[in-house]
């Protein structure tokens, strides 16, 4: 079968009546995450895992994992979607990859082009998800061509590439992200060995047997400790809402914007790639970017228009981008998919070269619902920008409870047990003292979710060599993977030496 | 950046490092057909903790002392949050969800804000006494409903 039958196939499993509104369900609530500011796509995606697992518990498994991770995907582009519009209404970001929409995108609105600034970052989100996805559609079968020839050694390296990726990115200081990456794949050697069936670290306590639940690492560590962070540090100064006026942008705007889209759309999803970087970074590039080429830059950071268009289109077209990794090689290159892979995992499917032989469904289910999903947003976004500007307005005092409560029920519904719910909780406290004092918490998730498998792939390279660790710098591939592994982690440390600003990545 | 926090977290990601690595020598260091035991990975990751939480108690000392910002934070909310969090948790399971989850929102809404009390009501309600149904009747999942003594 080629690629295009299998997309048809894929379009047959997503058009089905209940992944249409999975889909839905996941691009509304991924709207309204990316709306409110507080919660993230991460925490969201995080604290949605139990809820879409207790929901799709009654399929048959093939089918539930396509249809939560359907959901989820949803929420993580949703987000994108999302956290323009408080950008630019009120000049909070709702998430950090639409931190420097705020910049044009508010200027527009307080000169009264609120209507334009939204519906061009509605349009260049939809064009940048259509187009990695059309990149993505190209890619996906000759890159598990390339990786299913990779031999465990070469899975060591990438992985470990993969980590020092998002922790070379993630933060002010590397030895942080470092320090965070070490314990998430110290947590992840808790429990039974599965090489050798030995119990590690449980000091012979049942509950720990089976192994630190990445679910409940998750969810306390992002969603409880945003929340915990609100609580305590409550401001009150709600910014007013700019009005929305007329919602089509003239001729003129689009002329100015179709540039930006096109040249964000590119730069997005080559960025989105790369492991580390993700939407935050390839917002802020494409802002640059486009400062630099403008005929006007003086116009930047007053209403211009490409400053909205092509950062929009960048952060929607790096999330897609980033599942390429995450779905070809298995390698999650940021926090909101090393989750998303967590979530794949707890429905055993195993992300990777594989996933499109052994689980076509939930692979090309997952792309052609993606593209119904970006439809949806881009209808739901244009009309209903102003509905959903209403969601900014829910009281704190509701919202923060309920968070609560829906991660404890969350985690209670598939955990069932009290020292889950002591964990998450520690997990939330915790969370809130570590990213407050700068250690970022993807790398641990990160490190969590692949932390059993490097070891893994480690041990089987190591049985085949005998013992000889040599092997992971003899073979051209796995040695190349390292070299770029250790120039990831030097380069930003000579350069800060230098005293050159180094971008970080906020969002992980 | 709280520089005292930095010195007291080095410590502790040093203590866990060791206590890691003193942890994976227990482990057997050979398995079954392979020269490569369990206690490998655990022991040398230990070893990369120790070492980073050196590197990282070196750089808070390093630092310029820098104050920690005064902020004004919320800690009495805070506290009785985290507190009913903490005996909602513990009491799930005996009292049950429907009670403890009604409770433990209405105590939290009113701790952030307090007014509305009929709002806060009807909410607190409504969620516990939603999610409840929807989970147990309409997904057959599990959740221990009310009281043990009360069926």
């Amino acid at each position: 079968m080629g690629t295009f039958d299998y997309l048809m196939h894929g379009f047959e499993t997503a058009l089905t009546w209940y992944n249409i509104l999975f889909a839905f369900v996941g691009v509304l609530i991924g709207t309204a995450v990316g709306v409110l500011p507080g919660i993230g796509p991460m925490s969201g995606v995080a604290l949605l895992i139990p809820v879409t697992a207790s929901i799709t518990g009654g399929l048959p498994p093939e089918q539930a994992a396509t249809s939560a991770i359907i959901l989820l995907a949803g929420v993580y582009y949703g987000a994108m979607y999302g956290g323009s519009t408080t950008s630019i209404l009120l000049n909070t970001p709702g998430e950090s990859s639409s931190v420097v929409t705020t910049l044009d995108g508010y200027q527009m609105a307080k000169k009264g082009r609120a209507g334009s600034a939204l519906s061009i970052s509605a349009i260049g989100s939809f064009v940048g998800g259509i187009v990695t996805l059309i990149a993505m559609i190209a890619l996906a079968q000759p890159l598990s061509t390339i990786a299913i020839k990779f031999g465990p050694a070469e899975y060591f390296s990438l992985m470990l590439l993969g980590l020092a990726a998002v922790s070379g990115l993630a933060g002010k200081s590397v030895t942080k992200a470092l320090i965070m990456t070490v314990c998430g794949l110290l947590i992840g050697t808790i429990g039974i060995d599965n090489v050798s069936g030995i119990a590690r670290f449980t000091f012979d306590i049942p509950w720990l047997y089976q192994g630190v639940e990445f679910l409940t690492i998750a969810v306390g560590l992002f969603a409880l400790g945003e929340v915990f962070k609100t609580i305590l540090e409550k401001d009150e100064d709600d910014g007013e809402i700019a009005k929305i006026n007329n919602l089509l942008p003239s001729k003129e705007e689009f002329k100015e914007s179709a540039g930006p889209i096109a040249r964000g759309s590119l730069l997005g999803f080559f960025v989105g790639i790369l492991p580390g970087a993700g939407a935050t970074l390839a917002s802020f590039f494409s802002y640059l970017m486009e400062k630099r080429i403008s005929k006007k830059p003086g116009r930047f950071g007053t209403g211009a228009i490409a400053g909205v268009a092509g950062p929009e289109t960048a952060n929607n077209a790096a999330s897609g981008g980033a599942m390429i990794p995450l779905l070809t090689l298995g390698i999650p290159g940021s926090g909101t998919t090393a989750i998303l892979m967590g979530a794949l995992m707890m429905y055993n499917v195993q992300p990777g070269p594989l996933l499109f032989e052994d689980h076509p469904q939930v692979a090309w289910g997952l792309i052609a619902s993606m593209f119904i999903g970006n439809l949806m947003l881009l209808i739901l976004n244009l009309p209903l920008v102003k509905v959903f500007a209403k969601i900014i307005e829910t009281p704190k005092k509701y919202l923060i409870p309920i968070i609560i409560a829906i991660s404890i029920f969350g985690v209670y519904a598939v955990q069932v047990s009290t020292y889950d719910l002591l964990l998450l909780l520690g997990c939330g406290v915790l969370g809130y003292f570590l990213s407050k004092n700068d250690y970022p918490i993807a790398p641990l998730v990160l490190g969590l979710v692949l932390g059993p498998m490097i070891e893994n792939n480690m041990r089987r390279a190591l049985t085949i060599s005998d013992g000889d660790y040599s092997l992971f710098f003899t073979r051209p591939l796995s040695l190349s993977f390292l070299i770029v592994t250790a120039l990831w982690l030097l380069i930003p440390v000579l350069l800060k030496k230098r005293g050159k600003d180094v971008v970080i990545n906020i969002e992980g | 950046m709280d520089v005292k926090f930095d010195r007291f977290a080095s410590a502790a990601f040093l203590a866990v490092g060791v206590l890691f690595m003193i942890g994976s020598r227990k482990l057997a260091s050979s398995s079954y057909g392979s020269s490569v035991g369990p206690d490998i990975f655990p022991f040398v990751l230990g070893l990369v903790l120790s070492l980073l939480s050196i590197r990282l108690f070196y750089e808070a000392f390093r630092g310029k002392g820098q104050e920690s910002r005064k902020e004004k934070l919320q800690y009495k909310p805070f506290i009785i949050i985290l507190l009913s969090t903490l005996i909602y948790i513990l009491t799930l399971e005996t009292i049950g969800y429907v009670i403890t989850t009604f409770l433990f929102l209405l105590v939290c809404f009113q701790t952030m804000e307090r007014n509305k009390w009929v709002t806060s009501l009807i909410i607190s309600a409504g969620f516990s006494g939603i999610i409840y149904y929807l989970f147990v009747n309409v997904l057959k999942g599990t959740l221990p409903g009310w009281p043990i003594w009360f069926s």
